[in-house]
C-alpha cells in the first residue's frame, strides 16, 4: 500500500502531465499501428497474390479452333462442332525453348461420351502426374491419383462420375482418334478441382462448380493415355514454372522467339502484372513507414519531454528513498513501474482503438492501384512496435533522471530543490 | 573505547581545474558511541559535506571513514543505502518527507526495505515526538516544526547507531527550533545514540559533548565539555 502511494501517488500537476504523455502515446501508437496494419494488410495481399498468381508461372496455350464431335449412334442428330485448343505445341520445341524451367505439359481434350441414345460431354486431360501436382490440387474423395506409368486408367471429378454413371473400378468408353473406343478405368473421384490456369468453359458438361467460366471438372488420364486418345504427341497448353520470378522476362522472350512461326500459340505471364503490384506494396511501405516514423519521432518526444517532466519532479522523491536506506533496485523498480504503467495505458488504449477502429478494407486508388483493395492486419509485429514505441519513449523520459541518480552523487539530487 | 565513527584525512573538492573549490582539506575526527557532537561554523565551510561523506551520500577524494569498524568512502550504491538504512539515521534541513505520505507512512519508508514494516514502533516513535495524533497528515498539513518532528522520528525508525542531522532547525522559527533540538538531543540522549548535528545555535554547544568548528574546509576548533577547550588543527593560508 506505502509502495503503490510512493510509486504514483504525489504526483500533482504532473500527474496531469503523465495521463497527456499516456494520451499522446496512445494516439501515436494508434497511428502507428493504422500504417502498420496497411503495411501488413499490404504484405499479406502481395504474399496471396504470389501464392495464387505464381508469377514464376508462364503459360504457353495454342488457339481454340472448332472440332468435328459424333453424336448417338442411335437418333438423327447432326455432328457438332465444339470449340477445343488445337495442338500446336511440340515438346521438343517447348524443352529447348524452356531452358532451366520445369514444363507441365499437358492435352486438354474434349471428348462427348457417347452411348447408344445419348452422350455426355467431358473434358479430358492428359498430364503428368508429378509435375502437375506441384501447380494443381485434386483432394481425392475415393481411390487413389494417377501414376506416370499408369495406362488407360482414369481419375475423374464427383459430377462428372455421376453423370457417367461410373465409379471406382468401372470403365467408360472414349473415342480415339483412329474411331476405336479406349475403355478407361476409374481409380480415383476428386471433390474439387483446383486446376492452374484451367481452360474457359465453352460447352456444357458436368461441372463442380456452377456458372464458372472456367472448366471446373474433368477426367484426368497421363499423358501417354491422351497422345494414344489424341493420336498424337503435341500439346494443347503446358506451363513452365520458373526458377525464379527474376528469370520470367528472359524466359517468355524465349519462349516467343520459339514460337514466332506459329501465330496460333500464345504466351501468357503473370509476373509483369506481380511486379506491378511489389511496386505499389514498395510505394505503400515507404509512404506509411514515413508516416509512422514521423509520428514516432514527433509524438514519442512530446510524450519523453512530458515524462521526462514527470521523472524530473520525482528525482528528489527518488533520491530521498535512496537515502533512506531503499535499495537502488527498488527505486528503480518504483520509476519503471510508474513508466509502465503511463506505457502499458498508452498501449492498450492505441491496441483497442486500432483493433476495433480498424476498417474491414482500405484502397488507395492512386497509389495501390494494382494492389487493389486490401484488408489492414493487426498481428504480432504491429503490437511489438506500438509496444517498443511506448516503451522508447518511456525510456527516453527515464533516462535522464535514472542517470542523474545513478551517476552522480545522491547528496546533488537531494540539494535538487526540483520537486 | 574505540570511535563508532572516525574520519581520517579526508579531503573534498568540488569543481574541475581553476573552478575547484575545496570543500573538505585534510579534516580528521572521532566520535564516540552515544556522543553528541555539534559541527558548527560559517557557511561554505564544508558542515554539509562532511556529513554526506559520513551517510555516504558523497565520497571523499581522499581519505577514509570508519563507521563502527567499516570503510563507508568506497561503497556501492546499493550497499551505501543498506548501510544508511541499517546504520544511520539522517534529519535534513529541509526535512525530505515524501509529501504523498503521511506522518505514519513517512516513519515507515525506513522500514520498508529490511520488510518490518511495524507500525506500533512508528506510532510510538510519534508519541515521542508529539505527534500520534497527527500520524495520518501529510506533510503539506504540518507545520514546520511538525514535519522536522516527523523527521526526526524517521531518523530514529530503525534504532541506528548514528544520527546525522543537517541544520534541522534552519527553517524553523526560535520556539520551534529549541524544541525541536531539544527533542532531538533528548530522545538521542535517552537511546544512546551518537548523533553528529550541523547547527548555528549556541545554546546547543552547551549540551553538545564536543563541538567541531570548521572554516575554510578545516577544523579551526574543537572544543569538548569534559576537557578544556583546544585549537583545532591550524588554518590555512
Amino acid at each position: 500500500m506505502i509502495w503503490n502511494k510512493i510509486i504514483f501517488g504525489g504526483l500533482g500537476r504532473r500527474g496531469f502531465e503523465a495521463v497527456v504523455a499516456g494520451l499522446v502515446l496512445a494516439a501515436a501508437s494508434a497511428l502507428v499501428a493504422g500504417s502498420l496494419m496497411i503495411i501488413e494488410g499490404g504484405r499479406y495481399a502481395l504474399t496471396q497474390a504470389e501464392r495464387t498468381d505464381r508469377p514464376e508461372i508462364v503459360q504457353i496455350r495454342s488457339r481454340f479452333n472448332r472440332a468435328l464431335f459424333e453424336t448417338p449412334r442411335s437418333g438423327n442428330l447432326p455432328p457438332l462442332t465444339l470449340p477445343v485448343y488445337e495442338p500446336l505445341i511440340e515438346p521438343e520445341q517447348l524443352s529447348s525453348a524452356a531452358r532451366d524451367g520445369m514444363i507441365v505439359a499437358r492435352q486438354s481434350l474434349f471428348r462427348n461420351v457417347v452411348s447408344s441414345d445419348r452422350f455426355l460431354n467431358v473434358y479430358i486431360f492428359g498430364i503428368d502426374p508429378v509435375a502437375e501436382g506441384q501447380v494443381s490440387g485434386f483432394p481425392l474423395t475415393r481411390g487413389r491419383f494417377l501414376r506416370s506409368d499408369d495406362g488407360a486408367v482414369a481419375v475423374l471429378d464427383e459430377a462428372s462420375a455421376s453423370a457417367l454413371g461410373v465409379d471406382i473400378g468401372k470403365t467408360f468408353p472414349v473415342r480415339k482418334a483412329d474411331g476405336e473406343d479406349l475403355d478407361l478405368t476409374v481409380v480415383g473421384i476428386i471433390g474439387k478441382l483446383e486446376l492452374r490456369d484451367a481452360p474457359p468453359r465453352t460447352v456444357e458438361a458436368p461441372a463442380l462448380t456452377e456458372n464458372s467460366s472456367f472448366v471446373s471438372s474433368g477426367v484426368f488420364v497421363t499423358l501417354h493415355t491422351s497422345e494414344t486418345i489424341f493420336g498424337r504427341t503435341a500439346l494443347t497448353d503446358a506451363l513452365v514454372i520458373a526458377r525464379t520470378p527474376a528469370d520470367v522476362p528472359s524466359l517468355v522472350d524465349n519462349l516467343r522467339e520459339t514460337f514466332r512461326l506459329e501465330p496460333g500459340v500464345f504466351v501468357t505471364e503473370r509476373y509483369s502484372q506481380f511486379s506491378r503490384k511489389v511496386h505499389d506494396f514498395v510505394l505503400t511501405l515507404s509512404l506509411f513507414t514515413l508516416i509512422a516514423t514521423a509520428t514516432v519521432v514527433l509524438a514519442g518526444s512530446f510524450a519523453a519531454n512530458l515524462l521526462h517532466d514527470v521523472f524530473a519532479d520525482r528525482r528528489r522523491h527518488y533520491a530521498i528513498l535512496i537515502a533512506l536506506g531503499v535499495s537502488p533496485a527498488r527505486v528503480a523498480h518504483a520509476v519503471l513501474s510508474l513508466g509502465l504503467a503511463v506505457a502499458f495505458a498508452g498501449t492498450i488504449t492505441a491496441v483497442l482503438t486500432a483493433v476495433f477502429f480498424r476498417p474491414k478494407e482500405f484502397a488507395l486508388p492512386s497509389l495501390m492501384a494494382n494492389l487493389g483493395t486490401i484488408e489492414p492486419r493487426f498481428n504480432l509485429l504491429v503490437a511489438a512496435v506500438i509496444a517498443a514505441t511506448a516503451l522508447a519513449a518511456v525510456a527516453l523520459g527515464i533516462t535522464p533522471t535514472g542517470w542523474r541518480l545513478l551517476r552522480r552523487p545522491l547528496a546533488t539530487a537531494l540539494a535538487d530543490n526540483r520537486g | 573505547m574505540s570511535p563508532l565513527v572516525s574520519i581520517r584525512c579526508v579531503t573534498k573538492s568540488y569543481g574541475r581545474g581553476s573552478t575547484a573549490v575545496k570543500a573538505l582539506d585534510n579534516v580528521s575526527l572521532d566520535a564516540r558511541l552515544g556522543e553528541l557532537v555539534q559541527l558548527t561554523g560559517p557557511s561554505g565551510a564544508g558542515k554539509t559535506t562532511l556529513l554526506n561523506l559520513i551517510s555516504a551520500l558523497d565520497r571523499p577524494d581522499m581519505g577514509e571513514i570508519l563507521v563502527a569498524g567499516a570503510n563507508v568512502t568506497g561503497l556501492s550504491l546499493s550497499k551505501a543505502a543498506k548501510y544508511r538504512n541499517e546504520q544511520v539515521g539522517i534529519i535534513f534541513q529541509s526535512y525530505n518527507l515524501l509529501p504523498q505520505l503521511t506522518a505514519l507512512e513517512n516513519v515507515l519508508v525506513p522500514m520498508i526495505p529490511n520488510g518490518r514494516v511495524d507500525r506500533e514502533r512508528a506510532f510510538e516513535l510519534l508519541d515521542a515526538v508529539g505527534l500520534v495524533d497527527r500520524s495520518a497528515h501529510r506533510p503539506a498539513q504540518l507545520s514546520g516544526g511538525e514535519q522536522q518532528r516527523v523527521a526526526i522520528a524517521r531518523a530514529l525508525a530503525n534504532d541506528p547507531l548514528l544520527v546525522l542531522a543537517d541544520e534541522p532547525t534552519g527553517n524553523l522559527d526560535d520556539e520551534n527550533a529549541r524544541n525541536v533540538m531539544t527533542l532531538l538531543f533528548r530522545t538521542c540522549r535517552g537511546r544512546g545514540n551518537t548523533l553528529i548535528v550541523v547547527t548555528h545555535d549556541r545554546d546547543i554547544m552547551r549540551t553538545a559533548d564536543t563541538v567541531f568548528e570548521l572554516r575554510n574546509g578545516i577544523i579551526a576548533r574543537v572544543r569538548a565539555t569534559d576537557t578544556k577547550e583546544r585549537p583545532g588543527p591550524k588554518l590555512k593560508a
